[in-house]
């Protein structure tokens, strides 16, 4: 276990390292926006050193590990046959729900990534990193004309980092079933995950949603809006008043849950599934914006369409969608993912590499 | 070889309708990706258009030019109205040409919205052309014997097996749930309670489909080390490898004089 560790630690300092070393070579990064899309013009420049800086990550961890074991353990045992037979049925519920139900439904839910984030968790983060890739080239390239999807190619980045955050999620028990959970610590999940709403709330959507014209959260949180800023428009009070009880309804819901099932395993799946759609989102605009002219054909694109009457430019609009209908998409994933493992037998899922982690069976 | 062998492998390169259809698959994977890409880098709206002509008059060569401009508009139209309705009415600009209600309608929405659609209209067009030319099984053993995992050449076989087997098992499976007295065609909340009882044995029995399979592969000797040998080959040539190789210098060279901001901008 220590040698695992002693990896993982080597691959965080190469990341940093080249983080630091990057911004430095670089210099100032241009973050004024595109006249045209609206995203800024230093984004290819970060993009850039991130990528450069996981893959340098990858390579030390992978270089680490041949040095103390002479094999790709880490790897190689992510793709038993088991895993490999998986991996294609994954992709194909990924495909037929994502069809049916963004086509169907035409709400900000789209769930297209279950059978990713179930590998992701059931086999490891790289196995879900591949079959989030290998889904979305699949759906543009391989599969004929009633399912393939000319538009799934340029997400290809986004769906390896919906596995990849699963499988790291996974591996840590987030989502394991923790039922009969005392009420005592059950509160103080609860209590945790409400904080954690709050702060990204405040912090990371506050000020976002905050400019001259779309200022309802100040007008919510804060009862007036400052001397001389108009007041927002109708549309934006409303949708304001719609996000702050969903945020609220979200966690009641939560709590009433962990009430009801006593399984603190909930509030586990909560959180992570928040994450994954906040850096979904952070990711997914860029592309949405530069080659789709941010909009994406489903009921999202109403959003888009009022943030940019309301004076934002197409990336920030795009953002500030993403921003709210991903998180949402999925915690609902994340959720379907979760009930999914608890119908499965144990056993089956002990036959994954990481299912025994996953589930938490290697403790029982 | 048995005769079945035979008739597969005649049923993978069959002799091709027309010179399109008979290129590698691999040459018409890389186009169809250098000329989506290309329509995106090049943006404007001369370059997507020039591209659109091209991809249109090889689909002319393979005599599916009618079909394949049904399909991309068809796979186009739900976002094409989207990036209408949202770019020309809200985008900010200074030229309003008219206005509905709270609503103006401005000169620089309909031009972004017309680059996005000709851009938009490239990529289906590319990627639907190298759809309706290429048998995807072709594709995927041509990639295994140039290099490609046997593991990853599978899943990618496998999932074009998958997709279509999982629609026929949620027929069987709504037929069963009917017969048990599941409402599927009436109110929408009749039909959304209809969702769960459909989803959920959908997926947990395909999921549970993964143990016999595995084991049917195991006993196959599906997990041994090395390389398999493939006893056949799809045609290539020298040409076509050479357009290949230029096809992608192109991209290259598009991508860093875009990203080194050298790369002239269109109209």
């Amino acid at each position: 276990m220590a040698a695992t560790w002693v990896r993982a630690l080597v691959a965080l300092v190469a990341f940093v390292v080249v983080l630091v070393v990057g911004i430095n070579v670089v210099g100032a990064i241009d973050l004024t926006k595109d006249p045209n899309t609206g995203v800024p013009v230093g984004f290819n420049t970060i993009v850039t050193i991130l990528a450069i800086g996981l893959i340098v990550a990858l390579v030390v961890y992978l270089a680490t590990e041949y040095a103390q074991t002479r094999r790709f353990d880490s790897i190689t045992s992510q793709f038993d046959t088991r895993t490999i037979v998986l991996i294609p049925i994954a992709i194909a519920i990924n495909i037929i729900l994502g069809q049916t139900v963004s086509a169907a439904l035409k709400i900000p839910v789209y769930l297209d990534s279950i059978g990713t984030i179930l590998v992701g968790v059931l086999a490891g983060p790289i196995a879900g990193a591949v079959t989030g890739g290998l889904a979305n080239l699949i759906w543009t390239y391989i599969l004929p004309a009633p399912f393939q999807s000319p538009y799934a190619a340029p997400f290809f980045i986004v769906a390896v980092e919906i596995g990849l955050l699963a499988g790291i999620f996974g591996r840590l028990g987030f989502f394991r079933s923790r039922p009969d959970t005392p009420p005592a610590r059950l509160a103080i999940g609860a209590a945790v995950v409400a904080l954690i709403v709050a702060i990204i709330g405040i912090y990371g959507f506050l000020p976002f949603y905050t400019n001259a014209e779309t200022n309802v959260f100040q007008l919510l949180f804060f009862a007036q809006p400052a001397e001389g800023v108009p007041a927002p428009a109708p549309v934006f009070v409303i949708l304001g008043w719609l996000v702050a009880l969903l945020l609220i309804g979200a966690v009641v819901g939560l709590i009433a849950l962990l009430a009801i099932r006593r399984d603190l395993g909930a509030a586990y799946v909560f959180v992570a599934g928040l994450v994954c759609g906040i850096v979904s989102a952070l990711i997914s605009f860029p592309i949405s914006s530069v080659v789709f002219g941010g909009v994406t054909g489903s009921g999202t694109d109403l959003l888009v369409a009022a943030f940019q009457k309301a004076g934002d430019d197409l990336g920030t609009a795009v953002l500030k969608q993403g921003l709210l209908s991903d998180p949402i998409d999925k915690t609902v994933t994340y959720f379907v993912v979760f009930a999914i493992l608890g119908a499965l037998s144990r056993r089956f899922i002990a036959r994954f590499p990481q299912g025994e982690s996953a589930i938490g069976l290697a403790e029982a | 070889m048995s005769a079945d062998d035979a008739a597969f492998l005649a049923s993978l390169a069959p002799p091709g309708r027309s010179p399109y259809h008979r290129l590698n698959p691999l040459t018409k994977a890389v186009l169809a990706s250098v000329e989506s890409l290309g329509a995106f880098l090049i943006g404007g709206y001369l370059g997507p258009i020039a591209i659109l002509a091209l991809v249109v008059a090889s689909a002319a060569v393979a005599g599916i030019a009618g079909r394949l401009v049904r399909i991309s508009l068809l796979l186009t139209l739900p976002i094409a109205i989207s990036v209408v309705l949202v770019s020309v009415f809200t985008r900010a600009g200074t030229h309003i040409l008219f206005s509905i209600g709270p609503f103006d309608a401005t000169s620089e929405g309909v031009d972004f919205a017309g680059q996005t659609l000709v851009r938009l209209l490239a990529i289906s067009t590319s990627i639907g052309l190298f759809g309706l030319t290429t048998d995807p099984r072709s594709f995927v053993l041509d990639l295994e014997r140039r290099g490609l995992s046997s593991r990853f050449a599978f899943v990618a076989l496998a999932t074009l097996e998958a997709v279509p087997a999982m629609v026929e098992r949620a027929g069987v499976i709504q037929a069963a749930q009917r017969a048990r007295g599941l409402d599927t065609e009436g109110s929408v909340r009749a039909r959304l309670r209809g969702v769960l009882p459909l989803v959920g044995p959908v997926i947990l029995s395909s999921l549970t489909e993964v143990e016999e399979r595995s084991l049917a592969l195991e006993v196959r000797a599906f997990g041994r080390p090395g390389r398999r040998h493939l006893l056949w080959r799809i045609p290539d040539s020298s040409s076509q490898l050479a357009l290949r190789a230029a096809l992608l210098f192109l991209l290259l060279v598009a991508i860093i004089s875009r990203l080194a901001g050298i790369f002239p901008s269109l109209p």
